[in-house]
């Protein structure tokens, strides 16, 4: 088993990677709000989710975080009257992406906070292990 | 000339730091983490008691050395989880962290400090 320091910057670099990985999905559904099918009747974009999970990590016993599956959002599309649309169907509606912004911002300003105290935790396991060799400084 | 324990102390308190530690960077991490409870150690007062290292005691009213120094952590329990049975808060963590960060400098301080007054005993 590693020293915890060790296992604590590593768990804290596994939480930083899921919280990235979360961070790219928003980013994607942002991207994609306005994404309609491009011929009559095609679904619009389908909003993606992402789902962590924890899992022990073999080298240190530590319990790390790994993202677990990235699923699709399965709830109905917005329904849009725009006949000039190139998906509109023969009465003029067009299915819109599932995504709402609102929720998007919300969901990144978590994925946001959450990084932030990862990268909290990996500077301080660094001053910690500086403390433990500064010991040895002036002996 | 008294046995000295400070030393054998101080490294088993670093210790115990340390692995607490990495107790919070488990909790950091899967702050997101659906059914994931947070975890803590004991206070290092009981791990002390245990060690047969604290003073002492034929009656509830003595002091028993080194007593409530560390405060015992908030059980986390079912009432702090959310909706998805996580019971992280990063706050609390946060707060963890920094209580760490000063006792391990203490600690450290200590250490060097007691190693200085041998160092001026010796030469």
């Amino acid at each position: 088993m590693l020293d915890p320091i060790q296992a604590s910057l590593r768990t804290a670099v596994s939480g930083m990677d899921a919280q990235s990985v979360r961070l790219r999905i928003i980013t994607e559904n942002i991207a994609n709000a306005e994404s309609t099918g491009d011929a009559t009747g095609l679904d619009p974009y389908q909003r993606k989710t992402v789902t962590f999970a924890s899992e022990v990590d073999r080298l240190t016993g530590a319990q790390l975080v790994r993202v677990r599956n990235i699923g699709v959002d399965e709830s109905p599309f917005k329904m849009e009257l725009d006949p000039g649309n190139p998906a509109a169907d023969e009465r003029g509606f067009v299915k819109r992406p599932n995504v709402d912004m609102l929720v998007e911002m919300a969901d990144m300003r978590e994925a946001n906070r959450s990084y932030e105290a990862n990268l909290q935790v990996a500077r301080q396991a660094g001053e910690l292990m500086n403390m433990s060799v500064n010991l040895l400084k002036d002996v | 000339m008294p046995q000295l324990y400070l030393f054998a102390l101080a490294s088993q308190n670093a210790k115990w730091l340390h692995a607490r530690q990495s107790l919070v960077a488990e909790n950091v991490a899967n702050a997101n983490t659906p059914g994931y409870r947070a975890v803590d150690l004991k206070p290092f007062s009981t791990v002390l008691e245990k060690a047969g290292e604290a003073l002492a005691v034929t009656s509830p009213a003595h002091f028993s050395g080194f007593g409530d120094a560390a405060a015992p952590s908030a059980p986390s329990d079912a009432s702090d989880a959310t909706l998805s049975g996580n019971s992280v808060s990063l706050e609390n963590e946060m707060a963890k962290l920094g209580e760490i960060n000063r006792n391990l400098s203490l600690n450290t301080n200590v250490q060097r400090v007691f190693h200085q007054m041998l160092m001026t005993a010796v030469k």
